[in-house]
């Protein structure tokens, strides 16, 4: 059972999907964290997001770039935790898969269906904010988008959380 | 008329164009509104001449602070207003799924 979760900044997506994921009976639960700890900022927010996983019996795997090649245990629910942050490092960071961003993204997704029985990705809204964006900014929306799309259209259900409501748009919620 | 909106690249054109002809087909009708000063007159206009129209939701984020974008927004945003008040069915479109949010699919 693939659900795929969208929505805006602080719009409890996290919590959200932790939640799903935590009323699922697969085991062992595996969160594929995406956030590379650049500096303080990113550092506060994964300590936020350990904080609030911690005691939920979640096994954390690291993963900022390639995730196809993800190791996680057959069987298992995963949460994936985010597209957004996947996409950047895949786009403009060192050793990512650049022009073939969209592909590296869905294929992973692709190769932990093959390994999970649940899984649950977490994606991001970026682009109810204007139209007026240019160059890398552009680019980044672009490709965030089309993998959102494919994601979607992959999933078996869509929800958009709107202030901590999951609005589901395909599917609905899973259990 | 149907109008079909929803953030930017969440898959509207390619909605849109399972609607109607090319020819009756109007995209992006956002970048319309900028400079024109009647915009209840374009969204006449329009309504009229097209059987489809997109435009992105474009309100969303912190307003800007450039001037110009901010009018931009504005002007954007109203003439969405114009054009979904004139249809008889609006789509939202997200992540490439369809919702009807007025009226019906004919």
């Amino acid at each position: 059972m693939f659900t795929l979760i969208v929505g805006g900044a602080a719009s409890g997506k996290s919590r959200y999907a932790e939640d799903l994921l935590l009323r699922c009976t697969d085991t062992p639960r595996v969160y594929i964290a995406t956030m590379e700890p650049f500096d303080g900022e990113c550092r506060e927010r994964i300590a936020r997001h350990r904080a609030m996983r911690a005691g939920k019996g979640f096994r954390t795997v690291e993963r900022y770039r390639d995730l196809a090649n993800a190791d996680v245990p057959a069987g298992c629910a995963a949460l994936l935790e985010d597209v957004g942050n996947l996409a950047a490092n895949e786009l403009y960071g060192p050793g990512g898969a650049g022009e073939d961003t969209v592909n590296a993204v869905v294929l992973g997704v692709e190769a932990l269906l093959k390994k999970c029985r649940t899984l649950v990705v977490v994606s991001n809204d970026t682009h109810s904010g204007g139209a007026d964006y240019e160059g890398d900014t552009a680019r980044y929306l672009r490709v965030l988008g089309h993998i959102n799309r494919a994601l979607a259209e992959r999933a078996d259900n869509v929800a958009e959380l709107v202030c901590g409501v999951a609005v589901y748009h395909k599917g609905r919620e899973p259990h | 008329m149907i109008f079909v909106t929803g953030p930017l690249f969440s898959g509207k054109a390619g909605y849109a164009r399972t609607l109607c002809p090319e020819g009756e087909l109007l995209l992006n009708a956002h970048e319309l509104a900028d400079g024109t000063s009647d915009l209840t007159a374009l969204a006449e206009e329009l309504a009229a001449r097209y059987a489809v129209i997109t435009a992105a939701e474009v309100g969303g984020g912190v307003v800007p602070v450039d001037p110009v974008q901010r009018s931009q927004r504005e002007a954007a945003g109203r003439l969405a207003c114009l054009l979904a008040a004139r249809a008889d069915t609006v789509v939202r479109v997200f992540c490439g799924i369809p919702t009807v949010i007025k009226g019906e699919l004919p």
